[in-house]
């Protein structure tokens, strides 16, 4: 299996390409050659392959030429767009990261190319892959929790622009916090609810964090509406202190007729304090969520287990955040496209 | 100050929360219900020793007392308010003070027309850890505030069937959600847009295993939001709290149920309700807020903690909670109005 991670604008294409590596019968490769908008000292292209220890194509034909069974897009948001039409043209399956891309429209362009060329579009949403998610999931499923009332979430993490700078850009990103941590709880609702799909999305935003710093949003609550009734607000700010030790976290609450249901999707660790760095520290022991979703990803789902989002999904949680950003430019509730 | 004489109206379960405390400042407290309970209530005080009795006569009440601390179901604040306003009494009136931001301010209004003291028991406020955060927040550790949430929810209360009825208890937002809606503003100050959804059965039909849950989100003038959570769940919820406040240079949370200080792990059987009550571990939060409202009764006795205003504000962001829930609308509450 051939695998080539295009692109490492993304934070996370460091982890794929390692994880990638360690993976038994998986040959992998890394193409960076646009850094043309990277900030001054983030790690790129060949010194980035390098510093993994994977090899590298310096240009995206190289990459293609090479022949790859399935490449992951690791671009910035705004630029998935023509690397995922590159595979769909060759035929090559993708996973893109999240979200879709940098807009509706955009993503839409994606599905229907990869529709066309008959090529599988996912989008990399790991936390679906949470033990923790699946036993929510399991309780919904069989009835025990009763009908879904409402859930309350939140995706909060310090500002990401520190590592890459795009993330606070919105030509480049599509947004701040609201375009960035809203989609992965959308994403497991998404699953989660089945049939029943977003109908009307509520946010308010500000940009009171780092406000000398970054022009976008840095804090947003979104409420959305789902045509079962069901209602979910969700936190997707960056409020995170960024010089805490941990990165943020994922927390869930169901409120079900018959049961209510809480998840944390990155809290199986051992907490403690590290004297000699002066700060607090933990040891993650959960399960990686990115190596299930590409083991996922590269042969397909576990018996019975869920299966990466599709480029479908994708563009439904793109939707929500779209009405997001037109319900806090207006104040009001708007109705999901 | 001449020795304490509370009037107590009504005699449930906040009432059982405020007596000890009155009983702890040294008042005497005479206790008026409609339905009989203060004589079972005044009973138990007395045989062992307190100075509670049942008082029967309402306007003979209220020319004695100091005070009167109304803790009587929602509907009936408004009245009862207004009369001991007028025989000259301060109120200390438990929360919401009433169901509508138009009485709350008819109430307020009156109080000080009548030169008396009008207390909202927001008694939030005094717990300490809430306490706590507020200090942090007011002397500036976490900066300008950006995004706070807030979650309160427990089993549904069943005591009452009033609390079930929105009609006469406003619901979940009203009377649990209330709460943290006070702490919001008390935080990250006035409200100007609110949305709200309410899911479950509002109107109890008194089968134990009904549901309702309420999610609103406030926009703050400063340009805060504030995500407020309500539960009235299952007979096994929990009783608990949680805050996570984050602002430009910080971040505090707390979970009720995390640090308990003390906690029964085992005790034979798997208790009904709460079991054994857990013992705080600090000055009852009831206590300490009556004992604030007591000492702005002296002639130039400091501010309380809760002012009328405060009280009148929260009716007046959990009615447009409520009114949004109810027709999906945002709801702006506007500077005029607050």
């Amino acid at each position: 299996m051939k695998v080539a991670v295009l692109s490492f604008a993304h934070v996370h294409a460091a982890g794929y390409l390692r994880l990638l590596s360690r993976m038994p019968g998986v040959e992998v490769i890394g193409s960076d050659p646009d850094q043309d908008l990277a900030a001054p000292g983030e790690v790129r292209g060949r010194a980035l392959a390098d510093e993994v220890g994977v090899a590298y194509a310096p240009t995206y034909e190289e990459a293609f030429a090479w022949g790859p069974d399935a490449v992951i897009v690791c671009s910035e948001n705004a630029r998935h767009r023509p690397l995922v039409e590159r595979a769909a043209l060759h035929g090559v399956s993708v996973l893109c990261e999240k979200p879709l891309a940098a807009s509706v429209a955009d993503g839409e362009a994606m599905v229907e190319a990869c529709r066309a060329a008959g090529v599988r579009l996912a989008v990399a949403f790991p936390v679906r892959f949470s033990p923790a998610y699946a036993a929510v999931k399991a309780a919904v499923a069989s009835g025990e929790a009763g009908r879904v009332l409402a859930v309350s979430g939140a995706n909060n993490g310090s500002m990401p622009n520190r590592a890459r700078r795009w993330f606070a850009e919105p030509e480049l990103s599509g947004g701040g916090a609201l375009m960035d941590h809203t989609v992965h709880i959308a994403d497991l609702l998404d699953d989660l609810f089945g049939d029943a799909r977003p109908v009307e999305v509520y946010a308010q935003t500000n940009n009171l964090l780092h406000a000398d710093e970054v022009a976008v949003e840095t804090a947003g609550l979104v409420s959305v509406t789902y045509s079962d009734g069901a209602v979910a607000t969700i936190d997707c700010s960056w409020s995170h202190p960024r010089s805490h030790h941990s990165w943020g976290g994922l927390e869930l609450t169901v409120v079900g007729e018959r049961a209510t249901l809480e998840m944390d999707a990155f809290d199986q660790k051992v907490h403690g304090f590290d004297e000699r760095r002066g700060r607090g520290t933990e040891l993650p022991f959960g399960a990686d969520l990115d190596e299930l979703m590409l083991r996922a990803f590269l042969y397909g789902p576990e018996e019975g287990g869920i299966d990466v989002a599709d480029g479908e999904g994708g563009l439904r949680t793109l939707r929500v955040v779209a009405a997001a950003y037109a319900s806090a430019e207006s104040g009001a509730p708007v109705a999901v496209g | 100050m001449p020795p304490l004489h509370i009037g107590m109206l009504g005699a449930g379960g906040i009432a059982r929360a405020h007596l000890p405390g009155w009983l702890a400042l040294g008042a005497r407290v005479s206790v008026y219900t409609v339905d009989g309970s203060a004589r079972k209530l005044a009973a138990e005080y007395a045989e062992s020793g307190h100075a509670v009795t049942a008082a029967d006569d309402l306007g003979g009440l209220l020319a004695g007392v100091t005070a009167v601390d109304i803790c009587t179901p929602t509907p009936t604040h408004r009245e009862l308010a207004l009369a001991a306003v007028a025989a000259g009494r301060h109120v200390v009136c438990e929360k919401p003070l009433a169901l509508t931001a138009r009485d709350a301010e008819e109430i307020a209004a009156a109080a000080v027309a009548s030169g008396v003291r009008l207390h909202p028991a927001h008694v939030v406020r005094y717990f300490p850890a809430y306490a706590a955060l507020r200090t942090a927040v007011a002397r500036g550790d976490l900066g300008e505030l950006a995004v706070l949430r807030f979650t309160r929810g427990g089993a549904r209360p069943q005591w009452a069937p009033w609390f079930g009825d929105p009609a006469q208890s406003g619901g979940v937002i009203m009377d649990l959600m209330i709460h943290d809606i006070d702490i919001a503003r008390w935080l990250a100050g006035d409200v100007i847009r609110v949305h709200a959804r309410t899911r479950g059965v509002e109107h109890a039909t008194r089968t134990p295993a009904e549901v309702v849950t309420a999610t609103a989100v406030l926009t703050h003038a400063s340009g805060a939001v504030s995500h407020i959570n309500g539960l009235w769940g299952l007979p096994d919820q929990r009783f608990r709290t949680t805050f996570r406040v984050a602002g430009a240079d910080g971040l505090l949370h707390h979970d009720s149920t995390a640090v308990p200080g003390f906690r029964i792990t085992a005790q034979g059987v798997r208790a009904a309700n709460e079991g054994i009550p857990t013992s705080p571990m600090t000055e009852s939060p009831f206590l300490a807020e009556l004992r604030d409202f007591v000492a702005s009764w002296r002639l130039g006795g400091p501010e309380p903690r809760v002012s009328t205003r405060d009280g009148v504000e929260a009716v007046r962001i959990a009615e447009a909670a409520v009114e949004s829930s109810r027709t999906g609308r945002v709801i702006e509450i506007e500077e005029a109005a607050r």
